[in-house]
Formats: structure tokens, sequence, C-alpha cells
């Protein structure tokens, strides 16, 4: 390689440098993206005196202790997991149906299909959101838990589809083939050897369509009414004050959902 | 019968059943396509409508195809607009390239812990967006230590902060649209066999010429998504401009939800949001036409 | 000119109705034509080769024959049966996958008695039944793995189990060979046809290797753009290939156009002049031109001058000469009828070396014609 004659003139340390630039970079960038994760949970612990949580005072575990104190915030959370859970369980079965046909099927107004599908992708929050809103109040539709529901499920459909899409690709079309040349209709054929197959799938896009929801803020705000979900308390608490159970929240979330995913990464070492 | 008109009946019903099985896909496109016209396509262009309608909230709206509406939005948000595309653009190009080189290292460093890393670089998401922005706001404080350390190095002035300036409200976007910045450059490097690079290599290439003219190009369909994906929700957010800027420096998308939701102007704001876009929609045209429709939903 | 009624055994009138009948089968795709108006019926217990290039159109005529695609013409009959409108979970045929289609989430066990389930045995007899199988197809013990755990000729063992354990009436196979490798192939070609026999069913068997389908097909039908060129045991469209599409397709042919002298005593003239001759019952009253084929294998390659030489001989320089170890081959320019290869077996240590002039001769019988109009 031409790298010999040249390597063998530069310095052993210049070369040294260059192997350990990425790692380092790449330590870096991961302290980058955790310090305000971290930020998060060392507030949680945060003794503040007055409104405000934004300098160190002193340790405590109070607001661990005293988590339910708050009294919305609590309610919050249970809204805003109610709202994940239905919103994304309907957007994945919606979302499935469509990727099944974008996958399996030729048919017109396939092209119109993907682009109408990217669309929502691709619209800020702010356009979606008052559109939706605008929608509403032309309708007469009251503001609150429903409209969150509905809102939730329009922008979770096209992760959804993206999601199952990338995981029905690699299915071999002729397992349902084969199944049916074994005598399987379709539907047992779709329950016997399709469904399992793309469960994997169907399962991630569940979960990103739930996390996606339970994080939702903008699109929310337009469409809540008198419904608080999670993050709509934080920011109608950022002006008054967040209080320290917030971070005691943010930070079990992030902890729950992390525990999550190891396991999920452990499951599936053990199955291969 | 003989046996032409056997066969011509079964070839009828061979045809009807292949009809049936035509419809299949329709079907199922259905009711996912039917929320999707009802919630999304069908508010957007009530969107336009009444952007273009006259009135008050107490005295009501009528539709007067007053298209003055979107003069009166530009001379109210037009510096707005720009600013928000300003800090989004440079939100995005810090984004690029703080993701790539780290894409770049898992993609080709990280051999079995690839997944690994990529869950690492996801999980900071899992905390919620307000959060992690109100946690900057703690990072960028006045007394914190990326402040005094730049006030040391002379970066920023002794009675200078970065908190309440646009910088805030760009490196606070920066961080929160990182994720979609990296993944997609990241699927697109991983899509290159490391063959290709060592061809390069043995058609003397030196390493940096190797990666301009072999992994730059190849991984540029990733470059453009991500950049689409963190530039677009960046142009329309008003999250960051709210809690780490001021309110000499709103982004489009805090008028709009002014407008909206306090000021209660239908009309402008609805113009506004329209106007907004058709930026964005001026943006992914090009890039539509350029790759075509089957990769848009991956 | 091609056979366009074609038939092996049975069927068309006889007194049994044939394995499977194919009646006027079209299939087009757009603009595509694949099948052209296809008619074919194929005996019980036999094995049976659809032979030809990619996109001759073998595999769509399987395909509609297990239900997987519906003819745009005509009507396939399933022992007298017709079936041309049910779908494939009704037909009483199997299939082995190209990939093999093995259900990655079920195991072996599972994959095999597949079929079974849908029917109503009792647990006991589909046990029982599972364990032959997999006894039959060599891979007892093997119930609970996974298919990713399995290499390739065990999942392939694993879908032909789970295709035969269903008593198909007929078997077919997509080119099931395909992904292994040499050694494993020709072990699998020799097994597929001891279980053939074995389980006494027509098995109709998709394939672009000739060799393959020569070694374990009692016949053969040759496929090119949609339609049979040529059907009957590999012995006989070898020798006879009467197109040259068959003739090039199965094995290496010398061509050479020549013109009729005498038809009773089957002499012919080469372009230069040159008399050879043919079988006199090739020639066919009707046709003036033709050509003149003769495998490589049936020349033989002699010192100029030397006796013994059979009635066909034509002279030429030695191009090349390539030792195999089983044969030599060479290609011989002759001025007569262009380059010519002929593979000489290595009986002696005799061989000829590039640039000598060597005459190639062959006996008149051991030659085929082909009318190309």
């Amino acid at each position: 390689m031409a790298q010999a004659a040249t390597a063998s003139r530069k310095p052993p340390l210049w070369a040294w440098i260059k192997r350990r630039i990425l790692p380092v970079y790449m330590v870096v960038a991961l302290t980058y993206l955790f310090m305000p994760v971290a930020i998060v949970i060392l507030f949680s612990f945060n003794d503040h005196q007055g409104r405000y949580n934004f300098t160190w005072q002193g340790f405590t575990l109070d607001h661990w202790q005293n988590a339910f104190g708050v009294p919305r915030l609590f309610d919050s959370l249970v809204t805003s997991l109610q709202i994940a859970f239905i919103s994304s369980a309907i957007a994945t079965l919606l979302g499935t149906l469509i990727a099944l046909a974008l996958v399996r099927y030729r048919f017109r107004g396939r092209s119109a299909t993907n682009l109408g599908l990217f669309l929502p992708m691709a619209t800020p929050e702010v356009v979606m959101g008052s559109s939706l809103l605008a929608l509403f109040i032309v309708l007469g539709v009251a503001r609150g838990f429903a409209t969150v529901v509905i809102a939730h499920i329009m922008f979770n459909i096209s992760y959804v589809v993206v999601t199952v899409k990338a995981r029905l690709a690699g299915f071999d079309r002729h397992l349902e083939e084969a199944a049916m040349d074994l005598y399987a209709n379709e539907w047992t054929t779709f329950r016997k050897v399709t469904l399992p197959m793309i469960l994997p799938g169907v399962m991630a896009a569940f979960l990103l369509g739930f996390a996606l929801s339970f994080d939702d803020f903008i699109i929310t705000n337009f469409n809540s009414g008198n419904t608080i979900t999670f993050p709509l308390f934080i920011w109608g608490a950022a002006r008054v004050g967040v209080p320290a159970q917030v971070n005691v929240f943010g930070a079990a979330i992030f902890f729950i959902t992390v525990s999550i995913m190891l396991l999920n990464i452990r499951l599936q070492r053990r199955r291969a | 019968m003989t046996t032409d008109e056997a066969t011509s009946l079964v070839n009828v019903g061979a045809r009807q059943a292949a009809r049936r099985r035509k419809a299949v896909p329709y079907l199922l496109l259905l009711p996912g396509g039917l929320w999707l016209a009802i919630f999304y396509i069908a508010p957007m262009i009530q969107l336009v409508g009444i952007s273009l309608q006259e009135g008050t909230y107490q005295t009501g709206y009528s539709m007067t195809w007053r298209w003055e509406n979107y003069a009166d939005a530009f001379a109210l948000a037009g510096s707005h607009f720009l600013r928000s595309f300003l800090y989004a653009g440079a939100a995005t190009l810090l984004a690029l390239f703080i993701a790539y080189p780290l894409a770049y290292g898992i993609a080709f460093r990280g051999g079995k812990y690839k997944n690994l890393l990529l869950v690492l670089v996801l999980m900071p998401f899992l905390t919620p967006f307000l959060l992690r922005t109100l946690a900057w706001k703690v990072i960028l404080a006045d007394s914190g230590f990326v402040v005094e350390t730049l006030k040391t190095l002379h970066i920023i002035s002794p009675s200078g902060r970065i908190l309440a300036t646009g910088w805030a409200v760009v490196a606070g976007i920066t961080y929160n649209f990182l994720a979609f910045m990296t993944l997609p450059i990241y699927v697109s490097l991983e899509k290159i066999h490391p063959s290709l690079i060592e061809a390069a290599n043995d058609l003397y290439a030196k390493p940096v010429t190797a990666f301009r003219k072999v992994t730059l190009p190849l991984s540029m369909p990733g470059i453009v998504a991500g950049t689409l994906l963190t530039l677009i929700p960046a142009a329309g957010d008003f999250v960051n401009a709210s809690l780490l800027g001021n309110p000499q420096r709103l982004m489009v998308g805090n008028i709009i939800d002014n407008r909206f939701l306090r000021i209660v102007d239908y009309p402008t704001a609805a113009a506004l949001s329209f106007s907004l876009m058709l930026v964005i929609l001026a943006i992914i045209i090009p890039y539509v036409r350029a790759s075509g429709t089957e990769d848009l939903v991956a | 000119m091609t056979d366009t009624t074609i038939t092996t055994q049975g069927g068309f009138g006889s007194s049994e109705p044939a394995a499977v009948e194919l009646f006027n089968i079209t299939k087009r795709f757009g603009d595509v034509l694949a099948v052209d108006d296809l008619t074919l019926a194929i005996g019980e217990n036999k094995f049976f080769a659809l032979l030809g290039p990619s996109g001759c159109g073998k595999t769509t005529t399987l395909r509609m024959i297990g239900g997987f695609e519906d003819p745009t013409e005509g009507t396939i009959n399933l022992h007298g049966e017709d079936v041309t409108g049910l779908k494939a979970y009704r037909r009483p045929v199997n299939t082995v996958f190209q990939s093999y289609a093995l259900f990655p989430h079920l195991s072996v066990f599972e994959n095999v008695a597949f079929g079974l389930r849908r029917t109503n045995v009792d647990k006991g007899e589909l046990e029982q039944r599972v364990a032959e199988m997999l006894d039959l197809v060599q891979l007892s013990g093997l119930d609970n793995r996974h298919p990713a755990k399995l290499s390739g000729g065990q999942q392939q063992r694993v879908a032909l189990a789970r295709a035969l354990i269903n008593h198909p009436r007929v078997l077919l196979l997509d080119e099931p060979l395909g992904a292994l490798d040499l050694k494993l192939r020709k072990e699998m070609q020799i097994e597929l046809k001891r279980i053939q026999q074995e389980v006494g069913i027509t098995f109709i068997h998709v394939t672009h290797d000739q060799e393959e389908a020569m070694t374990m097909a009692d016949t053969i039908a040759v496929m090119n753009k949609g339609k049979i060129e040529r059907m009957g045991d590999p012995a006989e469209i070898y020798e006879d290939p009467r197109t040259a599409f068959v003739a090039n397709f199965l094995g290496g042919s010398n061509l050479m156009p020549v013109t009729v002298i005498d038809r009773t005593a089957g002499s012919v003239a080469t372009a230069d002049g040159t008399t050879l001759f043919v079988p006199p019952k090739a020639l066919s009253p009707d046709t003036h031109g033709f050509r003149v084929g003769v495998r490589p294998e049936k020349l033989n390659v002699y010192r100029p001058g030397s006796g013994d030489i059979p009635p066909n001989v034509l002279t030429g320089r030695v191009m090349d000469a390539s030792f195999i170890g089983v044969s030599t081959h060479y290609v011989v320019r002759t001025s007569t009828a262009g380059d010519l290869s002929a593979v000489v077996q290595n009986l002696t240590g005799d061989r000829f070396s590039q640039g000598e002039e060597v005459s190639l001769g062959w006996h008149p019988e051991r030659s085929f014609v082909i009318h190309d109009d």
C-alpha cells in the first residue's frame, strides 16, 4: 500500500494521534449528548430555595421522597401515558396496514401515497398543530383528550409506516406462498406466518409511536384545550418555576426506558 | 358444453379472482389513508382558506380572499421568518459537523459495539424535550462552567452572557435535533462496503482522497436526509427560542403560536403558517424530484 | 418449427388421465409474453424436468401449476380435474421453493408438520408421519432445531420433507439445488431421484442446468421464449435436438450449413463443395437447406493420411488444445466449416499440439440434422 512509504517518514506520534482522534471525538460527542441528561438527573437532587431550579444549592432526597407531592404533575403523567398508549396502538394498526400495502403490492397511486406519508414527517409541528386546531374550531369540536389523541395518531402513522416497512422489506414473499402451498388459506397464513414474522417491527413501531406521543409538545399545545399532558405541565411551570419533582419523573422515565431497551437487547442477543 | 365453452368459463373465473386481488392494496390503505386525509390534508387546505379570511374573533370571520393577509403577515413577522431560517440553518450546519464524525466513527470503527453505540446516541432523547431544553438553561447559565470558560478565553466579554441570545437558541436547537441528523448519516455510511475504500486505496488514493471521492459522495443521501429532517422541524420550533432566547429575538413559530392561541388572529396566523409550509415545500420539491418518491418512506 | 402438442404418457384421450395436463396455457405480464400457448401432458410416476435459460417461462409454468399465478388463458388439469380457478391451498400439489421458504420462527418439526396441521390428522399419527419423513430425508433428530441453524443442504431436505409429507400427487421443485455447492448438488441430485422412485409420484423439476436435468429426469422439456421446443428422454433429445437452440443448450455442438445432393444416399454438400453423409431418414422431402450437427465428443482427431478414418472427413489446423484431465478439448480451424470443437478422451498418451495439421472424422449415424426454417 502506498501509505507504507509515507508513514515511515512521519513521526510515530502523529500516527498515534491520528488513530486516536476519532474515538476521542466520539467520547467527547457522547459526553456532550449526555450532559443535559446528567443535569436533569442531578437537579432532581437539588436542594433549591425558591421557585427556580437552575443553580446548584445542595443535595437532598426530599424531592424523590415527595415525588407525588405536586398535585397536577402526576395527573399529567397519567394523561400522557394514556394518550401515548391509545394513539400509538391505533397508529400502529393503521400504519402496519399501509406498510403491507406498500411493500406487497404494485398499485396506481403508489407515488402519491409515498408522498402523502412523507409530508407529515416533513411538516413543521407549528403548521400541523395550528391547522388541526383550525379544523377543530371550524367543526365546533371541543379541544381536549380526544383531539390530542387524534392529532397524535395523525403524526405517528408515517413513522409507523417507515419502521414496519423497513422490517417488511426483508420478508421473503415465498414464505406466504409456501404456507398456501401447505393448505393454509389467506387468513391462516397471515396468522401463522406473516404476523409472527413482522411482530418485532410492529412492536418497534408501537414503541416509537409511544415515545413520540409521550414527548410531543407543540402539536399537543395547540389541540389540548384543558387537558394537561406532562410536556404541557412542564411548559406551564417553566414560567413560574419548575418543581424538582419534574426532574424526578424525567429521570425516572429515562431510567425505565433505558432499562427496557437494554433488556430488549439482552433478549435479542440470547435469541440469536 | 364444449371444451371451448368450458375454457372460457374458467377464464372468466380466473379474471374475477384477479380483480378481487387487485382491490386488496386499496383496502389496506383505506383506514390510515382516510385518517391522514381528514386530519392532515383537509386541515392544510383549510389553513389556506383561513389565511384568506378577514375578521376578528369577536366579529367572526368571513372569506373575502384577502391576499393582503400575507402582506400583513410579512410586515409583522418577516424578520422573524428570516431569523428562524438563520437559526435553523446555523443549527443544521452545526449538527452536521457534530454528527458526521460521530456517525462515521460508529459505522467504521464501531465493530461489534455498533448497536450499543447507536443506542447510546439515542438514549439522551428519552428525556422529555422540554426538560432537555431547560437543562441547557443550567449549562449555559451566567455563572456556569461553560460561560466562565468562555470568559476566561476572552471569547465573550466579562459582562456577556449566552442565555437570552441567539447563540443559546442555536445551541439548544442543534442539540435537540442531533439524533435526526446522526441516524440517516449513519444508515448511509453503514451501507458502504469496506471493499470500496480498499479499492480506492489500491488505486493510489490517500485516505483523505478516498474519503472525498468515495465515502463522502456515497453518504450524500444520508446527509441530505439528515439535513431535511433537522432543518424543517427546527425552522418551525419555538420552544428553544422561548426558553433560551429573549423576547426581542423570537422565531416565526413563536409568532404563529402567539397569534393562534393568545391574540386569536386566525387569518394572519394562518397566513404565516402556510407561508412557512410553502418555504419548506420549496426546499423539499427539488429533493423529491431528484431522488423520486420510492425512498421517501424509507 | 416447434411441437405445440406434446405428451409423455396418458392424457388426450387415453384411458387414464395424466398427472398434469396444460391446455393452451398462456401467461402475459403486461406486455411481456412469458408462456406462449403451451399444451403439455405429464404422466404418473415420472421425474419430469422443465429445462431452459432464464426468462424462458419455465418457472412461470411451474407456478401456474402450483396455483401461485393465474394463467391469462388456458386450463390446467390435475388427474383429470380442472384446477385452473383453484387457489394454491386447494390443490393436491406441493412445492419446494428455490429459497426453501422455511418458516424461520418455527422448528424443523413444526415446519414439516405445517401442512398436516391444516388437516384433521390426530396428534399421534402426525408425530409418526413427521418422524418417518425426517427419516426419509435423513434428518432424524433435528426436530427442534430452527432453520437458521441448519446448513444449506439440511434446509433443502427440510423443504422436501415438508412438501412430501402431505402425500401430494405431484411435487413441484423450483430450482431447489441452485444454492448448494457443486459436490452437495451432485449428491442431492442422486438423492432426489432416489426419493422420487421410492415415493412413486410425479416430480416436476425446473432447472437451467442441463447436466442436472439429464442426470435426474426421465423426460425433459426444453423451453425457449415461452414455448417447448423439444421434449423427450435425455438421450433422445441430446442426440437428436432438432433445433439449433436445443442443440446448443444441451451441450456443445458443431453446426455446418449444407445442401442436399442425394436424398436416398444421404449425401450433402458443404459450402465449398465437400461431400458429407448423414442418415438418409433425417432428410425430410420438403426441405433443401439445413445444417448438419456433430457433438464434439463424436468428432475424432487423426493424423492426416492415417487409415481407419470414418466416412465424414474434414481437414484443418489445431488452433487450441486444452488438456482437461479426462479429455483434451481441441479447436480445429477448417476451411470447409470454420472452427470446430472436438473433445477426445485421453485414452492413449497421444495428443495433438497447437499448429498441427489434423483430420477430423465422424460417422454419419452420430450426427444430427437441424432444419432452420
